[in-house]
């Protein structure tokens, strides 16, 4: 018998950039920021040097080119090689400028318009419409095309814009929390970048006390403070209690953060791992030494039921536990528990409140006169518990759904689709009607998992992590501020398929655009099709809503938001 | 529910005011049909309306759901304002008796379509398995291919033909299509029973080998009799359509053709 072999395979099989030779590691190593670093701190098998030739990629941007722009998401930082950057504050540059879609909604003849001037021929484009408005600078390497500023020196003069020159560091919080940029940075001048994957930025955080202390501060300093102020039970505070939680706060990180590609590949193999995989952020049971709060992605919350352990309910970003064991804890009451296990959800980033910061800025303030609470300690346990305190009681019939959500990780989804099968009839008036608003092919199908009588169909959730804007080179797939929704932008779309590659739940496919015969648009250097990325922009410009919702004769058809579905009736929804 | 009612209770007002109206142009010796044909006129092309409705998804012409629950109450409402304005069930005249089939025909089709659409989603849940429409030949004949891959392996491995003689005699016509169409419109386990009996009919005539292969096609012509069930239900779901839409195009080409004969008579 033939015995099949194959190394194991390792971390850095697959570097950032394929380019990156040994000089260029050499000439990093004398960079002075670079060079500040302790190289022998570092564990063998995660050498600096490994890091920078396997986590970090050289890039070259031309006067004009955009870096980052605000609202994207990325998963990389950069430190300034030479050259020179500036970066746009606020207001910001116009979305238009960015390479996003600007949003109109169609007034009501434009609406009807769309029965006369729809093209028969599906997913048809005018690509004369691409030589005008889309500001792309083509590159040689497949999906590093850049969009860029045409008339820097206009943008200069009607934006306020500070200068980032050789040894700035950018992008580290975002690439690390996963949240979206906070602002837009472009090459003033021809200049060359060190990329850094969020994998080595965490290597070099961790075993760098420089770069850690760099990281750390400039988090506590712009993101936690805000971040903390606009939470319900910090929101009272003044900036200098804020200040002081914000520095007695610890962040903590659990997961991977390219869960989605784990997550896609046991769903290929039908097994979803389930809560006793997941990395554990506080145990039932346990004493509670502070308040957790969900900065970004999803932790589990379970209890434990028989043999098992049964999922009660999720904490997205912005929602906490701990606070009412903490305050029996406080009361005096002996022996206090956590009432629930939670663990990640693919990647969850926490904050840690500890237990005397918590008494003194939250306890106080809930048990004062300008709360209206009592000074004998009466303060309800649905505040002390947030939302988690209405899932307590539930049966396991009632929390089945909810632990299935939860399961397929369908909580990410804040439009998820939601089909109620006892009322659907397969009539497939929610598809005719997505393709009538949408180049007469539907951006979804009708097809899906299914529990008990529901479905959640192949559509864009518009995730409220969503992985599929990661790594997108033009920005085409953006977050609108106007609503919300996650859309593609089809000008500044290369279809490179790195969302829809990414996309845990399969919800983006790539098409091939046609021309009015309704022949394929080639390109003429290899004769392939030209593809670009489609998916659920819920009808953004339509004056209905989502065209789905609105035709489905037997409102079975809902776009949810897995939070506020309450599973023992109807569900609520658009 | 609730909202149910309240269009009822609408059509039952609109009907009885109508009605009313109707006793009193009558009694006043004018003509009353012409009242309750007004009425049923506005009332038919209400109802037409809901098609057109349906194939402009763009325009915010109220959410389908609720045009659906005004189609299904206007449906009844225009059967008794017919009766009201015909003054018996059967009119008389070749024309209008025509009219009269046609509109039966639309307001029993609607009926049943009416009932279908209550009954068969909740068949089509409990089944355990979701199937697009259009995809079914295809994954009929995918589950066709696996089953007779099985049975050609099963002879080829245990140099038996016993499960391929029956396969070619019986199991194969399972396989070929669609199969117990009206059996399962019907909500009947005929298939379900049939394929039971088939299986078990042969097991004793098999070895252990033999048996594991049988199991294989016993799990497969499960999952066919499923996706026989989707269709029958499906096709009912879908082609109900094609007799009450025709049926009400016709109904609404004679009513105004009715119309313009009685205004040219009457004048």
């Amino acid at each position: 018998m033939t015995i099949t072999t194959q190394s194991r395979p390792q971390r850095w099989d697959q570097p950032f950039g394929s380019e990156m030779t040994d000089a260029d590691v050499e000439r990093l190593l004398g960079v002075p920021e670079i060079q500040a670093i302790e190289a022998d701190k570092f564990p063998s098998r995660i050498s600096l040097a490994g890091i920078l030739r396997n986590d970090a990629r050289i890039m070259s941007y031309k006067a004009g080119d955009i870096v980052i722009r605000e609202g994207d998401y990325g998963n990389s930082a950069f430190l300034v090689l030479n050259g020179s950057l500036r970066v746009v504050l606020a207001p910001g540059l116009p979305g238009e400028m960015l390479g996003r879609r600007k949003i109109q909604k169609k007034n009501f003849w434009q609406a009807l318009k769309q029965l006369w001037t729809q093209k028969t021929s599906p997913e048809f484009r005018d690509i004369q419409r691409y030589d005008h408005k889309s500001g792309l600078r083509e590159s040689a390497v497949p999906g590093s095309s850049h969009v860029f500023l045409q008339d820097v020196p206009a943008v200069l003069d009607s934006n306020k814009t500070a200068v980032l020159e050789g040894g700035a560091l950018f992008g580290e919080l975002a690439a690390l929390g996963r949240t979206p940029r906070t602002s837009t940075i472009f090459a003033e001048t021809d200049s060359e970048l060190l990329e850094i994957r969020w994998q080595g930025l965490r290597e070099l955080r961790k075993y760098d006390q420089g770069w850690r202390r760099l990281i750390d501060q400039r988090y506590r300093q712009n993101a936690l403070k805000a971040h903390l102020g606009a939470t319900s039970i910090f929101s009272h505070l003044d900036d200098d209690d804020l200040q002081e939680v914000a520095d007695n706060t610890l962040f903590e990180t659990y997961g991977t953060f390219d869960w989605h590609l784990s997550y896609k590949k046991l769903q290929e193999q039908d097994r979803i791992d389930g809560v006793k995989d997941e990395p554990e952020i506080a145990q039932q049971g346990a004493y509670p030494d502070g308040i957790l709060m969900v900065r970004a992605g999803f932790a589990r919350v379970s209890v434990e039921r028989g043999n098992g352990r049964q999922t009660i309910t999720y904490l997205g970003a912005g929602e906490f536990y701990g606070a009412d064991e903490i305050y029996r804890a406080w009361k005096g009451e002996l022996e206090v528990g956590l009432k629930v296990t939670i663990s990640a959800l693919g990647y969850v980033e926490v904050l840690r409140v500890p237990s005397k910061t918590i008494e003194k800025h939250l306890f106080a303030y809930w048990e004062s006169d300008r709360q209206g609470g009592t000074r004998d300690g009466k303060i309800e346990p649905g505040k002390r518990s947030g939302r988690i305190h209405d899932f307590f009681d539930q049966t396991l019939a009632e929390g089945a759904l909810q632990e299935w959500a939860v399961q397929e990780r369908f909580v990410n989804g804040t439009q998820a689709m939601l089909i109620n099968l006892d009322k659907c009839v397969r009539c497939d008036d929610c598809v005719r009607a997505c393709a009538s608003t949408h180049d007469g092919n539907p951006r979804f199908v009708r097809h899906g998992k299914t529990f008990q009588n529901w479905m959640v169909a192949n559509a864009c959730m518009h995730c409220a992590d969503p992985v599929c804007m990661i790594g997108c080179p033009t920005g085409a797939i953006h977050r609108s501020l106007s609503g919300g929704m996650v859309i593609i932008n089809d000008d500044t779309c290369i279809g490179c398929e790195t969302c829809a590659n990414s996309c845990p739940y399969s919800n983006i496919r790539m098409v091939s655009i046609n021309d009015e015969n309704g022949q394929h648009i080639l390109d003429p250097q290899n004769h392939k099709p030209i593809v670009k990325a489609t998916k659920c922009d819920l009808c953004a410009d339509q004056i209905t809503g989502p065209a789905c919702a609105f035709a489905c004769p037997h409102d079975a058809l809902k776009r949810v938001d897995f939070r506020d579905v309450t599973w023992t009736g109807d569900v609520g929804g658009q | 529910m609730k909202r149910v009612w309240g269009y009822i209770a609408i059509a039952i007002l609109f009907f009885v005011l109508i009605w009313v109206w109707t006793l009193q142009v009558d009694n006043s010796l004018n003509y009353p049909e012409f009242i309750s044909g007004g009425a049923l006129f506005f009332v038919i092309f209400i109802l037409c309306m809901f098609n057109v409705r349906k194939r402009l998804p763009f325009l915010p012409l109220w959410p389908a759901h609720k045009w659906f629950l005004l189609h299904s109450v206007a449906g009844f409402l225009a059967l008794f304002l017919f009766w009201l304005h015909a003054d018996v069930l059967w009119p008389k005249g070749l024309y209008v008796q025509i009219l009269t089939i046609l509109f039966y025909g639309t307001t029993l089709s609607g009926i049943l379509g009416l009932i279908m659409e209550k009954i068969y989603p909740n068949l089509l849940t409990r089944v355990g398995l979701e199937c697009i429409y259009e995809r079914i030949p295809r994954d009929l004949a995918e589950i066709r291919n696996k089953a007779e891959s099985l049975v050609l392996e099963c002879t080829e491995k245990t140099g038996s033909d016993t499960l391929a003689q029956h396969y070619i005699e019986t199991l194969g016509w399972f396989f070929q299509r669609p199969r117990f169409f009206i059996n399962n419109i019907f909500g009947g386990q005929n298939a379900q029973t049939w394929v039971m009996q088939q299986c078990s009919v042969l097991e004793r005539f098999l070895n252990e080998a033999e048996r594991g292969y049988l199991d294989q096609v016993y799990v497969l012509a499960e999952t066919k009799r499923k996706i026989d069930f989707h269709y029958s239900i499906q096709t009912m779901l879908k082609k109900w359509l094609l007799v009450h839409v025709p049926l009400a195009a016709a109904v609404m080409t004679m009513v105004i053709w009715h119309l313009i004969v009685i205004q040219v008579f009457f004048n």
